[in-house]
């Protein structure tokens, strides 16, 4: 009791801080830190399973070596992964805020349309969204049924219009998984002020000007957080082929060590890509700093 | 208030002047205005429509087709509607549904329920501690431990699957629902961090009076939070709590690593591993098909997969009508999208 009489309020602080604090920094380390570490250290190890568990022997940079050449999954993976990744976050972007935008509009069952287009999160994703998969499900009968292919091939030229319809296709799943994505979106459309958007109008700025100069600009943190959680999302999906690659490789064919391996790669593949990110958000986001 | 009112009236002013100077329409401006309103009211009600039937579709594909009796799916007249309401792939499906012999559809709900209610619970308490400190206190090591959570959030679960897989069997916790729970309990599992992130946000945007006032009352850090601040932040406990319980329902990684054998499998183990019995069955069926046209003649099997899948999501479905309110206004009221 003395002994505490005797802290200055701001030792006190920085402890009452790290007792709230401590459970997860334990459950950091725990679940996170030592694994990470862990795995780093199997990615240069061959791990044998013995009877006293995994026994890891160095082998240095081979399995590196081995993802590199001899592995002829791994690249068309990784590849594909990152690729698809490029190519989904800015169309789910794009939707997103589209939906947002008009979800955002003052309407007769503004409610029920928000709580549709929130659903796929409900019951399209996991295992059901894998099944449904596997029935061809994300094709809409609208886009792959012959007499729309019949209808259009008159005006347009086969060559384009089978990948137009191939994208249409890809682009139910991209609405699908976009449902959060709109939810951040209009929560950060409705932070902007109405005042603004009058200012512009009177000064006789159009609609089209009014997005780009006020909506776009006040948004741009969600739209960062929005690309973050994609990324972080598609890691998890069920559709995740690196996943389960990993786990074929670690489960199936129990070779520890070489999925370490590929997970480290993956790891820094993808940091390098929220890198990215970050750099290219930087400016724009440092220039809405404190217009709130 | 009343500055603001006639300032209104000012702006108002203002407008109409410069309506009159735009009055050299063939049509007087307001009904020109009118009818450009009601076309784009018109327009956004079809678009919403037609996108909101994309996003539909997947429910109605799976009632639709988990309805169909074999007689049904070679009728090529019928298209979504079944002839005759049998429900006969639920009962099968609900026989599947267990994994194996000695279980049934309820043991898998269970384990599901206990996994993502059990997790989601934890998580709302555990990462609303660990956000308090965040959201709250500035102490030497802040910056160093909101990277953490940040650097937790964006670590693919991918990277660290042999370790954790490890540990947990080193804990003999393999085929439990302590490798889902346990995590939970301290702020981690599935999306902990983002969840953290959430709270951190949160308790970042409230007033310091009220916690000021409990702390010269005489109240301790702790009984302040407890009494006075986590009440206050039930908005964003809601959030974390619905969507941890959604994305523990559907997750399938962390139930596929950590849940091996048929016996301790829950729903959407259970669903994947009917459809695995049903697609070799297919692949035999249908090897001399092309893709194109088994999309077209699916077996039956699959439409008591997705009376599966029906039965699988139907919780969640339940949740989702009590609660939508809840999901799409609390992602506003919880100051996700706060800065």
């Amino acid at each position: 009791m003395k002994k505490r009489m005797r802290l200055t309020i701001r030792t006190r602080n920085v402890l009452e801080a790290y007792s709230f604090l401590s459970l997860w920094l334990i459950g950091f380390a725990l679940f996170m830190a030592i694994p990470l570490g862990r795995s780093l250290y199997y990615s240069f190890n061959q791990l044998k399973v013995t009877k006293e568990g995994l026994v890891p022997n160095w082998i240095g940079m081979a399995n590196f070596r081995r993802a590199f050449s001899t592995d002829v999954n791994f690249i068309p993976l990784l590849q594909d992964s990152i690729l698809g990744l490029l190519i989904q976050v800015p169309l789910i972007l794009i939707f997103a805020m589209f939906a947002a935008l008009l979800l955002n509009r003052p309407m007769i069952g503004r409610t029920f349309f928000r709580g549709v287009f929130f659903l796929p999160v409900i019951i399209a994703s996991g295992a059901v969204l894998v099944e449904m998969l596997e029935q061809g499900a994300e094709r809409m009968p609208l886009f792959t049924s012959s007499s729309l292919f019949l209808a259009l091939v008159d005006i347009i030229p086969r060559d384009v219009l089978e990948p137009l319809l191939t994208l249409a296709d890809k682009l139910t799943l991209v609405m699908w998984d976009s449902g959060v994505q709109i939810l951040i979106f209009l929560a950060g459309l409705q932070t902007v002020s109405l005042s603004l958007y009058e200012a512009a109008d009177i000064d006789g700025a159009t609609k089209w000007e009014s997005f780009w100069k006020i909506t776009f600009p006040m948004i741009t943190p969600m739209i960062l957080v929005n690309t973050l959680f994609t990324i972080v999302n598609s890691f998890t999906s069920a559709r995740n082929e690196m996943m389960l690659y990993i786990r074929d490789v670690v489960f199936s064919k129990n070779d520890y060590g070489y999925g370490s391996t590929i997970g480290w790669i993956y790891f820094i593949l993808i940091f390098l890509l929220i890198g990215l990110v970050f750099l290219i958000f930087r400016k724009s986001l440092s220039s809405t700093e404190g217009r709130r | 208030m009343k500055s603001s009112l006639s300032l209104d009236k000012l702006l108002q002013v203002r407008k109409s002047v410069m309506d009159l100077g735009n009055q050299t329409h063939a049509w007087p401006y307001t009904v020109k205005k009118k009818v450009t309103l009601i076309i784009s009211r018109i327009s956004l009600y079809l678009v919403l429509s037609a996108l909101s039937f994309v996003f539909v579709y997947p429910l109605l594909f799976i009632v639709s087709q988990s309805l169909m009796m074999p007689s049904d799916v070679s009728d090529s007249t019928v298209q979504w509607i079944p002839r005759a309401l049998n429900l006969l792939n639920y009962k099968d499906a609900f026989a599947a549904l267990g994994g194996s012999a000695n279980r049934t559809y309820w043991d898998a709900f269970g384990l599901s329920v206990v996994i993502s209610f059990g997790s989601a619970l934890l998580q709302v308490f555990s990462c609303a501690l660990a956000g308090y400190a965040l959201g709250r206190y500035r102490f030497p090591g802040y910056t160093a431990c909101l990277s953490l959570v940040l650097f937790a959030f964006l670590v693919p679960p991918q990277t660290i699957v042999v370790p954790l897989f490890q540990l947990f069997s080193d804990f003999h916790w393999i085929n439990t629902f302590y490798p889902f729970v346990i995590p939970s309990a301290m702020g981690h599992g599935l999306k902990g961090a983002l969840f953290v992130l959430i709270f951190i946000q949160f308790f970042h945007r409230l007033p310091y009076v009220l916690e000021e006032a409990a702390r010269i009352d005489g109240a301790s850090a702790y009984r302040t939070y407890w009494t006075i601040m986590l009440p206050l932040a039930r908005p964003a406990m809601l959030v974390v709590f619905l969507f941890s319980v959604v994305w523990h329902w559907n997750d399938m990684f962390e139930p596929n690593l950590f849940l091996r054998i048929p016996n301790f499998y829950n729903l959407s183990q259970t669903l994947g591993i009917f459809n695995g019995i049903g697609s070799s069955q297919i692949d035999a069926a249908t090897s001399g098909l092309t893709a194109a046209q088994t999309i077209g003649a699916a077996p039956t099997i699959m439409n008591k997969v997705m009376a599966g899948a029906m039965l699988s999501i139907l919780p969640m479905l339940i949740l989702y009508l009590f609660t939508q309110r809840y999901f799409v206004e609390s992602v506003e009221r919880a100051g996700i999208a706060g800065e």
